[in-house]
């Protein structure tokens, strides 16, 4: 897709709160960006490494704890008497701390998981996910468990001439995240089309040869975690500000296969693929809402899984790009 | 391509368009509960106990001269889909006033989208403390908190043969549950009631039997059971397998109807704080108001125990028809001014507000009445 | 001493039903090289047929709890043949996938079927637990542990004894040599998708009445099947037998006395500290893909 009609459609995007300022469209405009920056960031890993990462719901989530946890402060114990205590911190801060927390748990992850590959990656990032879910539950004292964290301050920005305003405004909301897909976009972009892309397609088309000639596998393969991971991280981050609580269910295995079913649908290994198959799947469910109960919504994306990796495995991006030629 | 992208965004911007123009002629009003999910079952009574009050308003006539919708939307149990559901009944259905959300956790992430949107919410269930004493003036609570159950129990002592002498707790880990714990050790400490073992549950676990061979251990003769209808019934179930031997009182309103077509075996009798019990409607505050109320319900064929939680959306509907009455127009600020002033006879009997919380951003909190149920065997008495 | 006890015999029955859902799995994947993200479902699917079986159509509850197996079996037997056997040469992940999607349908043509509120399963056993010593156990759990051993026992049989289970163990061994040698990988596959998702199945139809059945039961059980399978090595039959009874008595004793909240966690942290220190399970798997 050229330059000029991706910048087109970003400037399409930036003027629709001027064009149509209805609160609901931006809302579930804004929340389907969320998605998709972390559809972007699991692109990276799934479409680019080809490995399938099914747990990277967890970053989004430990994004979201991070962030919200940083700007509301805790005091929990840490043992033999110590208390760590940390006072709340202004949002952007939270917004560094969810992006250097999810990418630490990316190399982790990547240093742990990458030992094992196939099948066995898969069910340990599911389960990784499932233990964090766990811990959120019941680590009381630093994450409310159930409870979840509530009255989180929203993003605030410092603007030339007003200093730092809190956005509550849905447009200034949606911008935001616009803001953010876009740099995320363009990091993906400049990551793939960087010496570590080049090593990572060598490495998904042959293994063993990229081996050979002295491609160091792990090496990149945690690289492309931790920058995946930490996009993830900052969407969950986005997502702690605007929705304004955060609670265990975050890490709900669900979420991941929403990302994976905008990945795959919009075409993996493209980069316009997620941003496609994001808006397809993150404005079915408003556009379902009132027609069709919540279970056909589900029924709907399954079904759409399962006739997309059966008949258009590569999605719709690479459908519609070939036609012209 | 730009004609694709041209194409969706109109069609996203069309149904919201012509939704703003159009003036809906009922009254619409709001409501969030848990239709799906962990907590579905009382979610679905309560949705239905919504759902024939405003049948029954709009058979008198409906408000202002015009009916009034309910309109329902699903928080699956998860308080940030309740955030979710509150936004779109706020923004896309322009209610003016909510009623919602069942458990504390999904009322509590509700609340700051109240004061965002300016909108008042009439909370129906849940029971936690901090709902009514943080500072959000447009909350307004016709359930009890867990301290006015606790102490309301602890009046009806006496009535237990043999006398309660030390208690254990049973209790599910999120607001509802920590805050009955807390409340009921309180109000029964007070009365010199020696206090044991608290074990809790998360939401959606199925097995108790660790937690329940734990508590038998203990040596207290009674435990307070705290969770929603489905746990409840698990937990009244595992009881008798592990041989719990100790008599349990369930708290917070729901009643486990399931044990009634399925009882448990001979010699268990469970206790139920209820607030209202429909087996015996002649004996509510307002014998009238409760027998239409069961009238209707029982018309509609639905689940006849889910008349103990129904109620909650019923006197919701009442008072927020109520304060549209008083406050003669359907604006949200108007009927945050109106919830004040409103006193009227509901199933559970009188509502009215009284102020809660910091000066200036009080919640309004109503008192509600409390009675105890016991089931034996799948037979339902009066404590 | 008497809680140990009785954490021993809960374990135990707990134990038995997780090693059924880790057989499915493991058969599947060990056969087929899938990963079945719908044995939760089918799971879930077993104990909704044995209450459509037993509380809407009034069967004898132990016809209702075969048929309820069966059905399980069948519906298996068609996301194989419609799902799978169209993807029999598409990568590991492709087949995920599509049995992820697979996995949403059904999971939610469940809440849309029966509504989202949880049900309960009469059973024709006394309610009354069953007292030995200081242990105490309700004769439904017994019957549970009872099937539950006899349907493991049931299986290795057939894969010891039968034509088809000695098919399975080739194919199970080398799937490229095993069609070499004349084994029907078709009809291999067919019979093992249908075996794997009836032991899931009746895993659900035994479990159901104990506990409540309803349309999200499948989410936490197919996590823990995925739990029982690494625990025990994937791909290794024994090892997922060992690893349901272990996962069972894991989260009844470390619930019982360490911390009741953490239960659930407990399955999921030992997989950690397994992973960390001894990838390939507790028992290694001779044949392993990836």
């Amino acid at each position: 897709m050229s330059t000029l009609l991706g910048w087109g459609f970003v400037a399409a995007l930036a003027a629709l709160p001027l064009l149509f300022p209805d609160p609901y469209l931006l809302a579930v405009l804004t929340s389907a960006g969320i998605f998709i920056i972390g559809a972007i960031s699991l692109n990276l890993l799934l479409g680019y490494t080809g490995q399938l990462s099914l747990g990277h719901v967890a970053f989004f989530g430990l994004g979201a704890y991070a962030s919200a946890l940083a700007t509301l402060g805790f005091d929990i114990a840490i043992g033999f008497g110590w208390r760590l205590v940390v006072a709340p911190q202004p949002v952007w801060l939270g917004f560094l701390a969810a992006i250097v927390v999810a990418g630490g748990f990316g190399w982790l992850l990547g240093r742990l998981a990458f030992r094992v590959r196939g099948a066995y990656f898969v069910i340990i990032t599911v389960c990784f996910a499932q233990v964090l879910r766990m811990v959120a539950l019941n680590w009381v004292e630093l994450t409310q468990g159930p409870m979840a964290l509530i009255s989180i301050p929203p993003f605030s920005l410092w603007w030339p001439g007003e200093g730092w305003i809190a956005l509550y405004r849905k447009d200034q909301n949606y911008w935001l995240v616009l803001a953010v897909a876009v740099l995320a976009f363009l990091l993906v972009r400049q990551v793939v089309r960087s010496r570590i892309g080049r090593a990572l397609v060598a490495l998904r088309a042959n293994e063993p040869l990229a081996r050979s000639v002295g491609i160091r596998v792990t090496h990149y393969l945690v690289v492309a975690a931790v920058i995946s991971a930490g996009i993830a991280g900052a969407a969950g981050s986005l997502f702690a500000h605007y929705v304004r609580i955060v609670d265990p269910d975050v890490f709900l295995f669900i979420y991941t296969v929403t990302m994976v079913i905008m990945v795959v649908t919009g075409g993996k290994g493209t980069l316009w693929g997620p941003v496609v198959g994001g808006l397809v799947f993150g404005l079915m469910p408003d556009l379902l809402r009132g027609t069709a109960p919540p279970e056909a919504q589900w029924i709907i994306y399954g079904t759409a899984m399962i006739l997309f990796v059966m008949f258009l495995p590569r999605g719709i991006v690479p459908a519609l790009v070939r036609r012209p030629s | 391509m730009m004609n694709r992208r041209t194409l969706l965004l109109a069609g996203l911007a069309m149904p919201a368009l012509s939704r703003a123009g159009f003036a809906a002629d009922p009254i619409r009003i709001g409501m969030t509960q848990p239709l799906t999910g962990a907590v579905a079952a009382s979610g679905n009574y309560v949705a239905n106990g919504a759902k024939i009050a405003a049948e029954v308003l709009n058979a008198s006539g409906g408000v202002l001269g015009r009916p009034v919708e309910l309109i329902l939307e699903d928080n699956k149990s998860n308080p940030r889909e309740a955030v979710a559901a509150a936004e779109k009944l706020v923004l896309r259905d322009k209610v003016p006033v909510l009623i919602g959300a069942w458990s504390s956790t999904f009322t509590l992430a509700i609340m700051p989208k109240l004061m965002e949107y300016k909108v008042p919410m009439i909370v129906e269930t849940s029971s936690a403390a901090r709902i009514t004493t943080s500072g959000n003036p447009w909350v307004f609570r016709i359930a009890p908190t867990s301290e006015m159950e606790a102490v309301a129990f602890a009046e009806l002592l006496g009535k237990f043969t043999p006398a309660i002498r030390k208690i254990g707790f049973l209790s599910v880990n999120n607001d509802f549950g920590r805050g009955a714990t807390e409340k009921f050790w309180a109000a029964l400490g007070a009365k010199g009631i020696a206090i044991g073992r608290t074990e809790t549950m998360t939401p959606e676990a199925t097995d108790l039997a660790a937690q329940i061979t734990a508590l038998k251990q203990s040596d207290a003769d009674t435990v307070f059971l705290t969770t929603g209808v489905e746990q409840q019934t698990l937990a009244l179930r595992q009881a008798v397998e592990q041989r719990l031997g100790k008599r349990i009182v369930t708290t917070g309103g729901s009643f486990p109807d399931q044990l009634l077509a399925n009882p448990l075996p001979p010699g268990n009798t469970s206790f139920h704080i209820l607030f209202y019990a429909p087996w015996f409607p002649e004996r509510a505050p307002h014998p009238r108001i409760a027998e239409r109320y069961t009238a209707e319900w029982n018309r509609k064929g639905w689940e006849f125990a889910g008349l103990t939680e129904g109620f909650r959306g019923y006197d919701a509907m009442l008072t927020v028809a109520e304060a549209l009455k008083a406050a003669g127009k359907p604006e949200a600020e108007a009927i945050r001014q109106a919830l004040w002033t409103v006193k009227l006879a509901g199933v559970n009997g009188d509502i009215s507000f009284a102020k809660e919380g910091p000066a200036g951003q009080e919640s309004g909190q109503n008192r509600p009445n409390v009675s105890v149920v016991t089931l034996s065997e799948g037979k339902t008495g009066l404590l | 001493m008497d809680q140990a006890l009785q954490h021993l015999v809960n374990g135990t029955v707990l134990g038995g039903t997780y090693a059924l859902l880790g057989i499915g799995l493991t058969l599947v994947f060990g056969v087929m090289r899938v990963v079945n993200f719908t044995h939760g479902e089918l799971y879930a699917f077993g104990a909704y047929m044995t209450y459509a079986a037993v509380s809407l159509l009034g069967l004898d509850f132990y016809l209702s709890l075969a048929l309820a197996t069966l059905l399980g079996m069948a519906l298996g037997a068609a996301i194989e043949f419609l799902l799978l056997r169209p993807m029999r040469r598409a990568d590991i992940d492709s087949t995920m996938l599509v049995m992820i999607g697979a996995a949403l349908v059904l999971q939610n043509g469940e809440m849309w079927a029966w509504g989202g509120v949880a049900k309960l399963i009469p059973n024709p056993f006394p309610g009354t637990p069953l007292v030995v010593g200081p242990v105490s156990v309700l004769p439904l759990r017994l019957f549970v542990l009872v099937v539950s051993i006899a349907l493991l026992l049931g299986f290795w049989l057939l894969l010891d004894r039968t034509r088809i289970g000695m098919a399975m163990r080739a194919t199970f061994q080398d799937p490229e040599t095993a069609a070499l040698m004349g084994v029907r990988i078709n009809w291999v596959n067919s019979a093992t998708f249908a075996i794997g998702s009836g032991l899931a199945a009746a895993a659900g139809a035994l479990l159901g009445p104990v506990f409540m059945v309803s349309p999200t039961m499948g989410d936490l059980v197919g996590l823990k099947a995925f739990a029982i399978v690494i625990l025990g090595g994937l791909g290794s039959l024994p090892g997922a037998t060992i690893g349901g009874f272990a996962l069972g008595f894991v989260e009844e004793f470390a619930g019982g006395f360490v911390s009741t909240e953490y239960r659930d966690a407990f399955g999921f942290l030992l997989i950690i500290l397994i992973l960390a220190l001894k990838p390939q399970g507790l028992v290694p798997a001779k044949e392993r893909i990836g």
